[in-house]
């Protein structure tokens, strides 16, 4: 049913952003919004070019990757297990449901403040944020994956000798992989999001620290700059993770 | 082989108000084909031809993929036909509408009203008033055996009741034709043949025009005055079999009557026959 | 009510509570100043609320989150359901939303306000923008998985494309749809500390970081509490509001927003 060419798909995708870029260009060309609120594409992507070759840039890129990272992956590990062991176990199930329940809706940045005061301006707030903010997309969705896992895949494997406390790993999480996949692109992009937010609120580097620095000064072009880098970052990241996501499912059916 | 007599004997038996000869759905030379997602073309349909008199109960037969519910969503106006036309009443069709009532074998209810809500929406969206749908509404309801589930919601309903709601929901905005998509075939067994036995019961009170698909050929031989039955992809028919039972049909009596058992025996030997020849080499 | 269901209703209570404790006993051992036990930020929670000018920065940005929730639902939902049933829409759509996706809405704080100076307007516009995409993605998975089946016994009745959209798509989609509010609701709340946090005017960010500068962790600590406990509040009134909207539906399976 689904015919259509992917070309024509792929051309009518990119008309909007080439029309974005022609409407950037034609506001600052004809619309008389004055350089220093709005520059030009080709301005903007030249500075960024021309930063991407600075080494301070190149660590500020660093810092906030670093951070990214590290967030995100304490989540991803206390969120699987979370999710998994709430799960398998009813009484974990029955301490883990009311507490996430409680503190899921919480605007976690509000606990931004309290933060830098116990651990400082560094990096470790910045990571114990984006934890705390990925960790409940990735915890929520470890558990629906297993606890939706169909109970015929445990029995065939348990008929096949295997040992109770291996089913886990070997039937559970690997039934959950579409689950917990798609709750690690939540996780991911919320980890972007968080990162930069983070670094624009209070640090001393970062790329959102860059941002909030060029608002001060009102050099426009610096503030599209880490902007345009960190959705670009975010844009790839997120590939990354669905090419990793289709090898790790291949297998499946579509979902 | 099989036993095949013209219309004029049928109708010389039939019960009395028979009235019409009209023809109700006139097919004239329909093809469809499909874009698959590779972008072949695929042929469903070729080249059918059929004529359906009003007040006829037809069964489209045949195996999956042959096309015989695309055949009914062109007559039900859903999809439009790559070649030949297809009418109604004289009228090409051009799109859905309440003259041709569709059941489905998803039975496609609206999960956000109950089953009086779902069966008023007909007659209340032709402007019937609230007080008057509401009273044929529930009439209606109880004629299908559901009397007692209006403020049921289809979530709370088992397979076999929301058909009966699909049913109640059609028949409430007075179609010409009713187009029935394997509408059975989500069922179990028992529920199946209790409905069947229902649809009879109901359709005889007006004798509406029926295209039915079914894969079933007992269902078909039951149900039916005429079985269509159809060849595997691309479909075309195989041949038309008028079925002369006596009306009404009761399924124990039937089931024992070496008439309906020929038919059956026939058109399953049919089937045999053709898969044999496709499976050879 | 037996043991058990008394239970499962006391168990977020008891969690707070919990959690409570835990902080409580955990200033204590760190012994830190800048670390109030839980105890002592309560305690200055009522002079947060009954400080008027405090109260009318929070009454502003509740204001404002109202106003750009109620703007991005009003646009996002057709546009979701709209892109939903027509697939050209879709794939005009697509690729700018998912441009626009990974920037943190709050991020635009100060390239808004470089355009539109400082006044509400940018706020709003920032709490509109972080809005508009959960609601629009989930208007749009929703309205894609409507049966076409229920579409066609719509036409067969003699309705009308249009009334097919507002009849049938809304109400099939509305499930998913509020799934979307939901996280909008979330996100509005969210975009709006954020915003006051880096965009520092008024409002609860504001006066949480203002506390922070000025020493008062008391202060800070407490706010804290209260956004949390509005976050809470809200998430709750809201779930229950669906689930009495849609009451007929069955559960939801896709990714729960939190234990419902």
């Amino acid at each position: 049913m689904n015919a259509r060419p992917l070309i024509s798909d792929l051309v009518l995708g990119l008309a909007p952003l080439a029309l974005l870029a022609a409407l950037w260009q034609a506001l600052v060309s004809f619309g008389g919004v004055p350089v220093t609120l709005l520059p030009p594409p080709g301005q903007v992507f030249g500075r960024m070019l021309q930063q991407l070759l600075t080494l301070s840039f190149q660590q500020e890129i660093a810092a906030t990757i670093f951070r990214l990272f590290a967030g995100f992956s304490i989540a991803v590990i206390l969120g699987v297990s979370l999710g998994l062991a709430a799960a398998a176990s009813p009484p974990i199930n029955a301490v883990v449901r009311p507490i996430v329940r409680v503190l899921a809706p919480l605007p976690k940045v509000a606990l931004y403040p309290a933060l830098l005061l116990l651990v400082g301006f560094g990096h470790e707030s910045k990571i114990v944020l984006v934890a705390a903010d990925a960790l409940f997309p990735i915890l929520l969705s470890t558990y629906y994956g297993a606890s939706i896992v169909e109970q015929k895949l445990i029995w065939s494997a348990m008929a096949a000798g295997t040992p109770p406390r291996e089913i886990l790993f070997r039937v559970v999480l690997p039934a959950a992989a579409p689950s917990i996949l798609t709750g690690c692109r939540i996780g991911l992009v919320i980890s972007c999001i968080v990162v930069f937010l983070a670094e624009m609120i209070a640090s001393t580097d970062g790329l959102g620290h860059l941002l909030v620095m060029a608002a001060r000064t009102f050099h426009a072009v610096d503030m599209f700059v880490p902007l345009i880098t960190i959705s670009l970052l975010g844009l790839i990241l997120n590939g990354l993770l669905e090419a990793a996501r289709s090898y790790l499912l291949r297998g499946f059916p579509e979902v | 082989m099989s036993v095949i007599r013209s219309r004029s004997d049928l109708e010389a038996e039939a019960a009395p108000a028979l009235r019409r000869t009209v023809a109700m759905i006139e097919i004239d030379r329909v093809s469809q084909v499909f874009q698959t997602s590779t972008r072949q073309d695929h042929l469903a349909l070729s080249d059918i031809s059929l004529t359906v008199n009003d007040g006829a109960f037809v069964s489209i037969l045949g195996p999956s993929g042959c096309g015989k519910s695309t055949l009914l969503y062109i007559v039900g106006g859903f999809v439009q036909p790559t070649r030949g036309t297809a009418r109604v009443k004289g009228k090409a069709i051009t799109g859905p509408g309440p003259d041709r009532g569709p059941v489905f074998q998803e039975f496609a209810l609206f999960p956000w009203k109950s089953v009086l809500g779902n069966v008023m929406y007909g007659p209340r969206q032709q402007g019937v008033t609230y007080s008057e749908a509401d009273a044929q509404s529930r009439a209606l309801i109880e004629m299908v055996g559901l009397k007692g589930f209006e403020d049921f919601y289809p979530k709370e309903l088992s397979g076999g009741m929301k058909q009966r709601v699909a049913l109640a929901r059609t028949l409430a905005y007075h179609p010409e034709v009713l187009l029935m998509d394997e509408p059975f075939g989500a069922l179990d067994a028992h529920t199946r043949t209790r409905l069947q036995n229902d649809l009879l019961e109901i359709w005889e009170r007006d004798r509406k025009t029926v295209l039915f698909v079914t894969h079933s050929v007992d269902e078909a031989v039951f149900l039916s005055d005429r079985v269509v039955v159809m060849t595997r992809s691309p479909g075309r028919i195989r041949q038309i079999i008028d079925i002369d039972l006596p009306r009404p049909r009761r399924r124990t009596e039937l089931l024992l009557d070496p008439h309906y058992q020929k038919y059956v025996v026939d058109i399953e030997r049919m089937f045999d026959d053709a898969g044999e020849r496709e499976l050879r080499p | 009510m037996s043991v058990g269901t008394l239970f499962k209703h006391l168990a977020p209570f008891l969690a707070c509570l919990g959690l409570l404790v835990v902080w409580q006993a955990a200033s204590l051992v760190l012994h830190n100043d800048s670390f109030p036990t839980a105890i002592e930020a309560i305690r200055a929670i009522p002079s947060i609320l009954g400080d008027k000018e405090a109260l009318f920065n929070f009454a502003a940005s509740l204001r404002r989150m109202a106003i750009g929730f109620g703007a991005a639902v009003v646009v996002s939902i057709p546009l979701g359901l709209l892109m939903g049933r027509s697939r050209h829409v879709a794939s005009f759509f697509n690729p700018l939303l998912m441009v626009i996706y990974p920037v943190p809405k709050a991020a635009l704080m100060p390239i808004i306000m470089m355009w539109l100076g400082v006044g509400d307007v940018a706020k709003t516009l920032v709490i509109f923008l972080g809005v508009s995409l959960p609601v629009i993605y989930h208007s749009f998975e929703g309205a894609k998985a409507v049966e076409e089946k229920m579409l066609w016994s719509g036409a067969a009745m003699g309705l009308s494309s249009l009334q097919r959209m507002i009849r049938i798509v809304l109400p099939a989609a509305l499930p998913d749809i509020l799934t979307g509010c939901r996280t909008g609701l979330v996100l509005a709340l969210i975009t709006m500390i954020t915003s006051e946090m880096i965009a520092r005017q008024s409002g609860a960010g504001n006066i949480l970081f203002n506390a922070l500068d000025m020493g008062q962790y008391d202060t800070v600590f407490a706010m804290i509490v209260v956004v949390g406990a509005m976050g809470i509040v809200f998430d709750a009134l809201f779930e229950a509001l669906r689930t009495r909207l849609v009451r007929w539906s069955e559960p939801p399976f896709e990714i729960p927003l939190s234990f419902s």
